[in-house]
């Protein structure tokens, strides 16, 4: 456990005891930001004058956002994040290799996972992690939602605690869907796929995944500060209303939204310099075009998103009135800040996991892809349209009829780049070797779902139509099929086409295809029953069922018992091939991908030497080809053009 | 690899005279399955779409069914030659050939991108037609009914009769153009009638004047609240009443307005 030690005074580069491995790590990280968070709630409330009588209450809110601060700040002290940036910071000095390697992780086992490590392949691994966790916290606040629905009348819940969890149940899908590809996959296999040592921004990576991590607690800590009433939208001005536990929400969002920007910034940087020789815009697998897309869709986005929470707590904490009608605001404003943020954000859900899908389609198809320009067109489309869809969340907001027309026209033009995408996909199948493995069922049910996600799109793209259904639970089944029954199975796909990589072991195929199955046969019948719920006229956020739904909700919340099965399944089947699985092969599926050429566990600089590329990574059938991928790095070979 | 050394296979051109002719059966396959999928939804229509007593809705039960009937060949086309792909092209084992290299033709390009186009092209001037009927202005005879959103409840005030309805309801006569006038005292509130094909935003300091529609049918309908708005956000709906013309001036009058 000890690095070679040096005459260096670094804080890092020490002989190792018990106590430099605590310190910095999380969890000194964690006993910082608790100390900092005290102190900071205790300062502001006693400076923050009681309130008068004729004004609101502020003081639990000014108080809270300060021991979110406290904790954000005092935590990262406590993490280690800022050690180093005088003595390396404004060029003084150059970091030594061994510096770097020890803020790589190197040599530090297993422990890397819990300090602000640098290696992208650990971020990636705690990125898996966190999503899986957030998962499973999401699909219990889901299945308490179906449990509360299964029948009329308050069941379990008062309004109170239900409007809660929805709202949670919303806001961690949502989040850990936006994370859910490009930080797991993103960070692990993206550099090794573009032929990288490690992301251009190391330490920005570090960060992006750290801020996710304080933004957990920040937004547990609702549970106890009598929830938030908004559900996941956090509509102003009913935001204004609530109690503190609205502020964590906010505060949430406001790590959340600084988390993603960071890490997308370092994504698009590290795709456009640090790609290998040969590695053209015309030779980039398609996973690296969808991350790259993604993230680039989500720093556009989510800026709005990180304004509107600000001014959201700027109403609650300096009693400012940006959303509220009679005092000069308008809640319009929140409305499409949030939906700027709101719809390009599925998009920055669905181009990753349709880049899986067409990454894994032409492995297991043996096959190459079916027109890679027009998947990578279809792609780029789909990011263009999706900024200025946003509109069509405000149909009927009221707030101007004339925005309708235009917004239709977008929404509705945003089908033909989907439908290129369909058409690669199931053209890449077709007359294919095709390998049936649990990834590529994913994929399959991903394109089954999206097909159903895509055409109710359709209705609720239509003025007229939507305002029969807006606000009701067709919309709900109808972004739970986009969402979960498409893009949550591309990353279901991914998972199980990248864990022998990332991990080492081979998860169970058995209980791989049993967990497909229970979940796409629960996902359907649970929100098929809700669109027909939805089509009859049941709203939305109903803490109880009026009894006309009580039927198709009774069948929902029955399937729902298969997702949870198919949830079981996955954690089980995990576990166990964590304590017992096989040992996976360097290139467990036999793809040409350049993330299965490096050995398996993936050394801490990836390559030994960096890979020279001479052609896309599907050229299935093609045996001269096979070799001709990857080369030996000449010297001073010329970056070769796509030819 | 570029694509013009490969030689381009089209979907389903097979390469050896033995083996069936998959693209063939796939198409067949598939115009079998779009008709029946849409003579079943034809049927099955008639039973699952909501009530609609408007034109207006009546118009958004027809997109329904219109839209339902274009998309039906859409998806069977994607879980056609996906299923027949996964059916007949899979091996048992790990497979130890590559499959056929195929890259799109320029025909197939430019045929998916015209077909998905007119798709497109149709529901956007068939949207725009739906929009254009929803803008006939108020003539002399459509009554106005003043909505407002609280927290958690609607009061309905008939300007025309200077009175508010009692206990929340909303009577309305049959065959009567009616507008509604929707605003919030607090919050955002979600002022819907799916029967009337009526759904608009109560936003608090704006007024929002929805379409005219005419009841055609007497019978009990729903007002609810689709924006979330709070705790009680479940409990905030109110009765509808669609009455003969005589009834609705019985029940004007029984709350001191003059019809």
């Amino acid at each position: 456990m000890s690095v070679a030690a040096t005459t260096d005074v670094g804080v890092h580069v020490k002989r190792r005891g018990f106590f430099q491995l605590l310190f910095p790590s999380v969890f000194s990280g964690i006993i910082l930001g608790v100390i900092g968070a005290a102190v900071c709630g205790i300062i502001v409330s006693h400076i923050v004058s009681p309130p008068t009588p004729d004004v609101i209450d502020y003081t639990n809110d000014s108080t809270a956002v300060a021991v979110y601060a406290g904790w954000t700040i005092f935590f990262f002290i406590g993490i280690g994040a800022f050690n180093g940036i005088i003595k390396w910071g404004f060029g003084r000095k150059e970091p030594t290799l061994a510096e770097e390697q020890d803020l790589a992780g190197k040599d530090q086992g297993f422990w890397r996972y819990f300090r602000y490590t640098t290696d992208h392949k650990v971020v990636g691994m705690q990125y898996l992690a966190t999503v899986l966790f957030t998962f499973l916290l999401g699909s219990l606040g889901a299945f308490s939602i179906r449990l509360e629905q299964s029948q009329p009348g308050a069941l379990f819940f008062t309004p109170s605690t239900y409007n809660t969890i929805v709202g949670m149940h919303g806001i961690l899908m949502i989040a850990s869907t936006i994370i859910m590809v490009s930080g797991p996959f993103g960070n692990f296999i993206l550099p090794i796929m573009i032929g990288a040592r490690d992301m251009a921004f190391p330490r920005l990576n570090a960060l992006s995944y750290w801020l996710l991590f304080t933004a957990l607690p920040v937004f547990l800590s609702t549970l106890f500060l009598g929830g938030f009433q908004t559900g996941w939208t956090g509509y102003a001005p009913l935001a204004d209303q609530g109690g503190p536990g609205q502020d964590a929400y906010a505060f949430t969002i406001i790590l959340f939204a600084l988390s993603t920007t960071i890490a997308a910034v370092n994504i698009v940087t590290t795709v456009l310099i640090l790609r290998t020789k040969g590695m053209t815009w015309g030779r980039l697998p398609v996973f690296v075009w969808g991350v790259l897309l993604s993230v680039v869709l989500g720093l556009t986005a989510f800026p709005a998103f990180f304004t509107s929470q600000i001014m959201v707590l700027m109403d609650r904490v300096f009693q400012t009135s940006f959303f509220i009608g009679t005092m000069g605001g308008s809640n319009w404003v929140y409305e499409h800040l949030f939906w700027f943020m709101g719809h390009p954000e599925v998009y920055v859900i669905a181009l990753p996991s349709l880049a899986i899908a067409a990454e894994i389609a032409s492995v297991f198809a043996r096959k190459p892809l079916f027109g890679y320009r027009l998947m990578v067109s279809g792609l780029v489309g789909i990011t263009v349209l999706s900024f200025i869809v946003w509109g069509h969340h405000l149909y009927t907001s009221g707030s101007e009829a004339a925005i309708g027309g235009p917004f239709m026209l977008d929404t509705e033009l945003i089908s033909i780049p989907t439908g290129v995408v369909f058409l690669v996909l199931v053209g890449t199948l077709w007359r294919g070797k095709i390998w049936v493995t649990v990834p590529l069922l994913f994929v399959v049910g991903l394109l089954v779902n999206f097909v159903i996600g895509g055409i109710t799109g359709l209705y609720l793209a239509d003025v007229p139509t939507d305002e029969i259904l807006h606000g009701g639970m067709f919309v709900v089944a109808h972004f739970h099929f986009t969402l979960v029954g498409s893009m949550v199975f591309g990353f279901m796909a991914g998972f199980y086409y990248w864990f022998p990589k990332m991990v080492g072991k081979r998860l169970d195929p058995f209980l791989g295809k049993l967990h497909f199955w229970l979940f796409e046969i629960g996902f359907v019948g649970t929100f098929s029953a809700l669109f027909y719920a939805g089509l009859e006229g049941e709203a939305r956020w109903q803490a109880s069922v009026p009894p006309e739904y009580a039927v198709p909700n009774l069948i929902a919340s029955l399937f729902a018992i298969l997702i949870a099965a198919s949830v079981f399944t996955l954690i089980y089947n995990v576990v166990m091939t964590l304590v017992r699985g096989e040992k996976a092969e360097a290139n467990e599926w036999g793809a040409k991908t350049l993330e299965w050429t490096v050995p398996t566990p993936v050394p801490l600089e990836n390559f030994e030497e960096l890979p020279v590329i001479t052609s896309d990574p599907y050229n299935y059938g093609e045996p001269e080809a096979e070799e001709a991928t990857v080369g030996a790095a000449p010297a001073k070979a010329e970056l070769q053009t796509e030819g | 690899m570029s694509e013009a050394t490969v030689p381009e296979t089209a979907g389903g051109a097979s390469p050896a005279r033995t083996e069936p002719h998959h693209l063939r059966r796939a198409v067949l396959l598939w115009i079998v399955l779009s008709i029946l999928g849409i003579a079943i939804w034809l049927v099955v229509a008639q039973f699952i779409l909501p009530t609609e007593i408007t034109d207006a809705g009546a118009f958004d039960n027809l997109t329904i069914v219109v839209f339902t009937v274009l998309a039906i060949p859409v998806a069977m086309f994607v879980w056609v030659f996906l299923g027949y792909s996964l059916f007949v092209f899979r091996t048992r084992e790990r497979p130890t050939q590559d499959g056929i290299r195929m890259q799109p033709r320029l025909g197939v390009q430019v045929g998916w991108l015209g077909v998905t186009s007119i798709l497109c092209l149709f529901l956007v001037i068939w949207g725009m037609f739906g929009l254009y009927q929803e803008t006939s202005a108020a003539s002399n005879d459509t009554l106005i009914v003043q909505v407002t959103g609280q927290q958690w409840l609607w009061t309905f005030y008939y300007p025309k009769y200077q009175i508010s309805s009692a206990g929340q309801v909303l009577e309305l006569p049959v065959n009567q153009p009616v507008q509604f006038e929707v605003t919030s005292k607090d919050v955002l509130h979600g002022f819907s009638i799916q029967a009337l094909g009526v759904r608009v935003d109560a936003n608090p300091g704006q007024t929002t004047t929805t379409q005219v529609v005419t009841p055609t049918a007497v019978g009990d309908y729903q007002v609810v609240c689709v924006e979330l708005c709070g705790l009680y956000h479940t409990f905030m709906w109110s009765a509808v009443r669609v009455v003969s013309q005589t009834d609705f001036n019985a029940w004007i009058q029984s709350l001191g307005g003059q019809p």
